[in-house]
């Protein structure tokens, strides 16, 4: 188990820097271009998890990323709908929704279907459903405040909230994205940042099997960036894995103290 | 869905290992390809694409519209896919709009490009007529008649072609309205402007089935993969969107590995769908 020796729990994810280092480069031969919180571009937010949001839910989580704030609540496993056809797998149900205050403008429609079909994607690989056949898992994601990168955030939410509920895993699913602008990636990007960029990468990975559950590209890449974005996401979820993974520790640690 | 015994599958499975899949492709290789074009009078575009058992239609449908306040100068493209109860039972009803949902959102990044427009196929800023006050809104909308896998490749092919047939009709601008007054306009029905779809990308999806990655799956094909990867690429060889599809993990050096491939075998099947496209437009016009 990595990170068990730690006392201190990391409260940041930023991917290790360059073993060669790059010369800075800047925006459209910007030199004072700065991100708009101060961050160095292969610089994360501080991460803050909490398990436990929901008493009424068998498990949830609550995330927050900078202005983004999420909170996911996981129920079942239970019985699956009638009118559902018998199956020996367990189902997997996924819904975001945002609240109506989430963004700048009220009720702003956001697409709540894709980032519910994108959440079920990026969780159906990583649980056993094969442990509760019959039955259905709900997974209830509401994003609180967007901050951008609401869909990452979403995501490492909905697999704490499923660890949680002592859902069977392979492995706890993390998810960062990269935004392409100009010549520089920037990791973690907030709304601001997104609604400029040239292009996005989002990937979402087990970080101890070191595989990657889905992965969604727009704009035009080159592969050798897309090799580049990609070693930058993946080693930053492995960091992220770490932070959530002690956000579990202490939760049960500090029930088998009470 | 499509229930295959374990015989069927373990052929499936066998056959796709040796090279030699059941309808005699080898792994890389796509059915044939072909394409019309105009097929549907009513809109500015249309074009249809066959593949095997897969059959789409794709059309292009252009009205007036204003752009929107926070880009005015660009003009406005939506892409929806709805999938007929023709093609399968499951599509009755709601059966299909889960995968109407995921063909739709799969072409919109495909196509689209990032929110800066860069590697859009379509160049939104040549669909403006008065900057901040008119532009054309583009519907493409996909119609899958008769599926039998592959459905996002056709889809992205049919897309291409039904844009190349695409003509926008010329507006005159009568004469420069004032401050808020929306500009009077004559659409000529003569003159028709052209799209550039040189760099509209194709979709190549690579479907995984066992440690080998194919092109073009049929449905059986299909319903033994692990997952799959569709990658978008234009012809400069860069690429413009990337999905993936099926829950089982991947290894991000198998990733980088797909993606190579997929640029390879793009490079083919750009030049066979262009010359489909130019033969087919050929044919037309006869």
């Amino acid at each position: 188990m990595a990170g068990g020796a730690s006392a201190t729990a990391p409260s940041t994810y930023s991917p290790s820097p360059n073993q060669k280092k790059k010369p800075p480069l800047f925006k459209d031969g910007d030199l004072d271009w700065v991100r708009p919180d101060g961050r160095e571009f292969h610089q994360c937010r501080p991460a803050f998890f909490r398990t436990g949001a929901v008493n009424a839910a068998a498990g949830s989580a609550y995330a927050e990323f900078g202005n983004t704030k999420v909170i996911v609540s996981v129920f079942g496993p239970r019985e699956s709908k009638k009118a559902m056809m018998y199956s020996d797998m367990g189902r997997l149900n996924c819904n975001v929704s945002y609240t109506t205050f989430a963004t700048a403008v009220r009720g702003q429609v956001l697409d709540q279907k894709e980032s519910s079909s994108m959440l079920h994607k990026a969780l159906e690989g990583a649980i056993r459903l094969e442990t509760f056949p019959k039955t259905t898992v709900d997974v209830f994601a509401l994003v609180l405040e967007s901050g951008g990168s609401d869909l990452p955030v979403v995501i490492s939410c909905a697999s704490l909230a499923l660890a949680d509920a002592g859902i069977m895993l392979y492995d706890l699913v993390t998810a960062v994205s990269v935004s392409c602008l100009g010549p520089n990636l920037v990791i973690d990007p907030i709304s601001e940042e997104e609604s400029y960029q040239d292009g996005s990468l989002m990937i979402t990975c087990m970080p101890s099997r070191y595989e990657v559950t889905q992965l969604t590209i727009t704009g035009e890449w080159s592969s050798a960036r897309i090799n580049e974005a990609m070693q930058l996401c993946l080693d930053a979820c492995s960091k992220l894995g770490k932070v959530m993974r002690s956000c579990l520790k202490e939760a049960a640690s500090a029930s088998e103290e009470s | 869905m499509n229930g295959l015994s374990l015989g069927e599958k373990l052929f499936v499975q066998g056959g796709i290992a040796q090279d030699l899949r059941s309808d005699g492709r080898k792994r890389l290789t796509y059915r044939p390809i072909y394409v019309e074009t105009g097929v549907i009078p009513q809109a500015n575009g249309s074009a249809r694409v066959r593949m095997g058992g897969t059959d789409v239609i794709a059309s292009v449908k252009a009205e007036i519209g204003r752009p929107s306040p926070l880009q005015p100068n660009k003009g406005k493209v939506s892409i929806y896919v709805d999938c007929s109860p023709t093609a399968a039972p499951v599509f009755e009803g709601r059966g299909a709009e889960e995968l109407s949902t995921e063909l739709s959102v799969a072409l919109q990044r495909c196509l689209l490009g990032g929110k800066s427009g860069a590697g859009a196929g379509i160049d939104l800023s040549s669909l403006i007529v008065v900057e901040g006050k008119v532009c054309w809104d583009l519907y493409i909308d996909g119609l899958v008649v008769s599926s039998d896998g592959n459905l996002l490749d056709a889809l992205g092919a049919a897309i291409k072609a039904a844009l190349s047939n695409t003509g926008i009709p010329r507006v005159h601008v009568a004469a420069e309205a004032s401050g808020e007054d929306q500009p009077e306009l004559d659409i000529s029905d003569e003159e028709f402007l052209q799209f550039d779809t040189s760099e509209v990308p194709v979709i190549v999806t690579l479907t995984k089935v066992g440690r080998h990655y194919i092109v073009d799956a049929t449905l059986d094909e299909e319903s033994e993969m692990s997952s799959a990867l569709s990658v978008s690429i234009n012809r400069k060889g860069l690429i413009c969107g990337l999905t993936k599809r099926g829950g089982a993990g991947l290894d991000p050096s198998v990733v980088l590995d797909m993606i190579s491939v997929a640029k390879h075998v793009s490079e083919q099947l750009t030049d066979r769908l262009d010359s489909e496209i130019s033969a087919a437009e050929a044919v037309e016009e006869e």
